[in-house]
């Protein structure tokens, strides 16, 4: 008979093991990081701990377990989510895992998401942290045209604000790159943007021959661009963070990408698992349950304050953990989802006519990853070639520039705002699957004419380059989360229900955007450079939602439209509001442009966030951290 | 080598106490003669290897298909991936992937969220009277199930739909083998063994294009039946959608083609050797000396001879 079990009381309770998480169990834990005082930290996630030396060394080169059985991932029948593009619609349940890959319910146990997400990182600039009064002031009177049902706002604090947390989140996790530009490269230099306080911990991996003749056009007129080696967490040498937590270098094996699923056997790759969860374990006071699934969060009727989080184990038996102060650090809409059940915080609740909409936990959902096949521009370059197989992944080895992103060119009567940071030249990567069937097989991929095609395929005389450049979503009242009303989990709980379909912003964008690719692969002497744009109203393809949800759960400047405050602090607008519980995550970015990384925003969140706990701990009575 | 040597003496002594089950028409011979030469014996031994190896592929057999569904599929996934001067499905053993895949999880749905109820996509909205779903019925408003009611039924809290959208799941048409794609209350077994059993009637119908069985129909008639499907031709289909059930068998050939051979395809790696990838083979494993860091930015392709997962596990493990 599964029983109700009350573990002992903790100071601070985490909700989800991913890189959030990580960075408050880390910073919560240590006392010499909190005045002497030795918190007492629990830390739950549903899934299992990777021990990746044992766990994926051995039995990780394997794409039809990874990527099709999902080995490592969190299983569809625990808990799926549903999807529609309008409130009008019947959401469907996602059923399985196929390929392209669904980054649906990605992660699974310590690690979380950043266990299968590339490493691929990027400072967003100031422009994306006040994206709505840049545009207001050079832009004046656009914005509702170029996003209707316009549901923009800035985030609670600037970008300079974050700069010293973006420093900490790199140390943390040992980011490869060499600026924003290179010294190899002044005339990126005199760019400078995003500014940075200090450089990337870790030198940039090997550029690829099409990395180099991309970085040699870009800088040359007519462009005159600023590029610079790709950032990322994929460690390219040895390296010890200042948690004095060792790190291994990237052993370039090529099973990275694809069905692969960027299962990371060395640790090279960052994620919370090896970075951030081994510092909090050396304290001692710090608690990791796994295998545990949260199901609700229990409220105090009179103070309206989180009292303790409740968790199944695996055997059914009922856990109730209570908490002084509680942090959120669980992936996508499950943050959201977990808000909803327990009535923390107040529900968004959807109308026709924005100005009648009313809550936050839900809404402003965007998708800050690209529209699968929509926006593509390819082209061959016949004089390099080269090995599909080895890789170091994350789009290592590759040039990005960021001048085609953000406010740095005019978009005076573009009919858009924002842009796309644009690379070219990362190592391929992945394995077979990921080539010749992993993007999907249709009617032509059968027989013999189709079959002559993927002879020696791994053995490449040339290289395709291609670019789906796009600007970014942009909040609207018409795409949020809410709970489903037919699906339910394992449990019996209901399913997130996601209602989203592209803004016009974002094919807008990409239409101009790719013009500009194909100037530049064009000058870089590729044949075949064509362009493709299938990204429209109610074409979006539900069943590629990226893994990068941003909003939904968002920070901001005013209670009404956000769930966070400038210190990731619970604020609803409700009168008994549970200021002790905090979050962070890719869904509580504000907005954002189109930029390499959601994770890399997120980062400095989460070191604020513990910054905003240690504060609370301190406080004589609940409330917000002023 | 000495794994290989090690795997050889297995399948041999798995071979020999299968003959000795079934009948004795595979002896051994000792080198008993003196009067042979030695290199006679060795020719004499080198035949029987070879006469043994052809008899472990006979009695791999098969785990979940049935005789009917083995003799249709090998001729499926032989269209799908031909034996031309290289090897194709047929030499990957392509068959006996999919028959394991559909025996374990792959079949079992054991990944796939199942719940009902079970709506499918792509029902044609209706501006006049616009679609809803009472769960119970919705599998009765599938199109391709002949006689199946065409009046809407109400869908409790539904609201207005907009004239010429969707009215459930996403506006456009989801696209084949996505995640939302599959609705079907069926696990894959089933949806294969439906499916299997859909396309020979179609092939066999007298009405028909073919009208005759699959496996007896011209190379050129069989890939043209495939491609029927993935066209939705078929106007009956056993209450499945023909191209749901052509992405899948496209999928699995090729997966049976390309992944690692522990799931019973690809043998000898003939997949990867075609397809000139290297499995685990980073650059050393062979002894090659190749080093990974500068293979990433060559501009020149380097041949290696792939390595498998079973390969790599043995000399990680130091039995090597």
């Amino acid at each position: 008979m599964p029983t109700t079990i009350t573990e002992t009381p903790a100071d601070v309770v985490i909700l989800g093991v991913g890189y959030m998480s990580g960075v408050i169990a880390a910073e919560l834990s240590d006392p010499l990081l909190n005045n002497g005082k030795a918190y007492s930290v629990v830390a739950i996630t549903k899934g299992p701990y990777w021990d990746y030396v044992n766990d994926f060394s051995t039995t990780k080169y394997d794409e039809w377990g990874v990527g099709l059985g999902r080995k490592y991932d969190s299983p569809l029948p625990l808990q799926s989510t549903t999807i529609r593009n309008t409130p009008y619609q019947f959401a469907l349940p996602v059923r399985r895992y196929t390929m392209p890959i669904q980054y649906h319910a990605l992660g699974h146990g310590v690690g979380g998401a950043a266990q299968h997400y590339g490493g691929t990182m990027g400072r967003q600039g100031p422009w994306g942290y006040q994206m709505l009064s840049q545009t207001n002031t050079r832009y004046p009177g656009t914005i509702d045209t170029i996003n209707p049902h316009n549901d923009l706002q800035d985030w609670p604090l600037q970008y300079y604000q974050y700069e010293p947390y973006y420093v900490q989140w790199e140390n943390a996790h040992g980011l490869c790159g060499n600026y924003n530009g290179s010294t190899d490269n002044p005339g990126s230099d005199s760019s400078g943007y995003p500014w940075m306080s200090q450089n990337y911990r870790l030198p940039p991996h090997p550029l690829t021959p099409a990395a180099q003749l991309f970085q040699s056009t870009v800088q040359s007129a007519p462009f005159n661009y600023h590029p610079f080696p790709h950032v990322n967490a994929l460690a390219s040498q040895p390296y010890v963070n200042q948690y004095g937590v060792p790190v291994n270098p990237c052993v370039y094996d090529g099973y990275c990408g694809g069905l692969c699923d960027y299962a990371c056997e060395t640790g090279a790759k960052a994620n919370a698992a090896y970075r951030t969860i081994p510092a909090a374990m050396k304290n001692g006071n710090f608690t990791l349950v796994v295998n545990s699934f949260i199901f609700r969060l229990d409220t105090d009727p009179t103070s309206g304050l989180v009292t303790a989080a409740r968790y199944y184990d695996p055997q059914g038996n009922v856990h109730i953990q209570q908490g002084k102060v509680f942090f959120n650090g669980m992936w996508g809409y499950n943050m959201i989802r977990i808000m909803l059940l327990s009535g923390v915080g107040a529900p968004y609740v959807w109308k026709s006519d924005p100005t009648m909409v009313s809550g936050t936990v839900g809404r402003g959902m965007t998708n800050g990853y690209s529209p699968y096949r929509g926006t593509n521009v390819s082209g061959t370059l016949s004089n390099i070639g080269g090995n599909a197989y080895p890789a170091g992944n994350a789009g290592g080895g590759s040039v990005d520039i960021y001048d085609l992103m953000d406010d740095n060119f005019d978009h005076k009567n573009l009919g858009f705002i924002g842009g796309s940071q644009i690379g070219v030249g990362g190592y391929p990567g992945g394995g077979p699957g990921n080539i010749t069937f992993a993007g999907g097989v249709s009617s032509a991929s059968m027989g013999g004419t189709f079959k002559a095609t993927q002879k020696d395929k791994y053995l490449q005389t040339k290289t395709v380059l291609s670019s789906t450049p796009f600007a970014p979503d942009l909040p609207t009242t018409d795409n949020y989360v809410d709970l489903d009303p037919h699906y339910t989990d394992i449990y019996g709980d209901p399913l997130a229900r996601l209602t989203y379909d592209w803004t016009p912003n974002m094919y807008v964008g990409a239409t101009y955007l790719a013009t500009k690719v194909k100037d530049i692969f064009t000058a870089m002497g590729a044949s075949n450079v064509t362009v493709s744009n299938t990204v429209l109203p109610g074409a979006v393809h539900n069943d590629w939602w990226g893994h990068h949800l941003r909003g939904g759960c968002r920070i901001g400047t005013d209670p009404t439209w956000s769930v966070w405050d400038k210190w990731n602090q619970c604020w609803s607008p409700t009168v008994k509001t549970p200021f002790n519980i905090f979050g962070a995550g890719e869904i509580t970015n504000t907005s954002g442009d189109t930029v390499p990384s959601g994770t890399h925003v997120a980062g400095p969140q989460s070191y604020r966030a513990a910054e905003g706990i240690k504060q609370y701990l301190g406080l004589m009575t609940p409330g917000l951290v002023p | 080598m000495v794994d290989q040597t090690r795997r050889e003496f297995l399948k041999l002594g798995l071979a020999a106490a299968a003959s000795a089950v079934t009948a004795s028409a595979i002896e051994i011979p000792m080198f008993g003669s003196q009067n042979s030469s030695m290199q006679t014996q060795l020719n004499n031994a080198n035949t029987q290897v070879a006469n043994l190896k052809n008899r472990v592929n006979t009695i791999v057999g098969f785990i979940s298909l049935n005789i009917t569904e083995q003799s249709l599929l090998e001729k499926i996934v032989e269209t799908i991936i031909p034996t031309d001067a290289d090897p194709g499905a047929k030499e990957a053993g392509v068959i006996y992937f999919i028959d394991r895949a559909l025996a374990g999880d792959y079949g079992q749905s054991a990944n796939m969220f199942m719940d009902g109820p079970h709506i499918l996509p792509r029902i044609p909205a209706s501006t006049t009277a616009p679609l809803s779903i009472n769960p119970t019925l919705s599998w009765a408003t599938n199109p391709y199930i002949p006689g199946a009611s065409t009046s809407p039924i109400s869908y409790i809290g539904g609201s207005v739909v907009t004239p010429g959208s969707g009215t459930q799941g996403i506006t456009a048409t989801p696209r084949v083998g996505s995640g939302i794609n599959y609705q079907y209350p069926l696990n894959m077994r089933e949806f294969w063994r439906i499916g299997l059993d859909a396309l020979q009637k179609y092939a066999k119908d007298p009405n028909g294009a073919y009208k005759g069985p699959f496996e007896s129909l011209s190379s050129t008639n069989q890939l043209t039946l495939l491609q029927d499907l993935w066209g939705d031709k078929p106007t009956s289909f056993n209450n499945i959608r023909p191209s749901d059930f052509a992405y899948e068998l496209t999928f699995m050939t090729w997966a049976g083609f390309l992944m690692d051979p522990i799931y019973g395809g690809n043998q000898n790696m003939v997949g990867w050797t075609y397809t000139g990838f290297n499995g685990v083979n980073f650059g050393n494993f062979y002894g090659e000396g190749k080093d990974q860091k500068a293979l990433m930015v060559a501009t020149t392709p380097t041949r290696l001879k792939p390595a498998s997962l079973a390969q790599y596990q043995q000399q990680a493990s130091g039995s090597a």
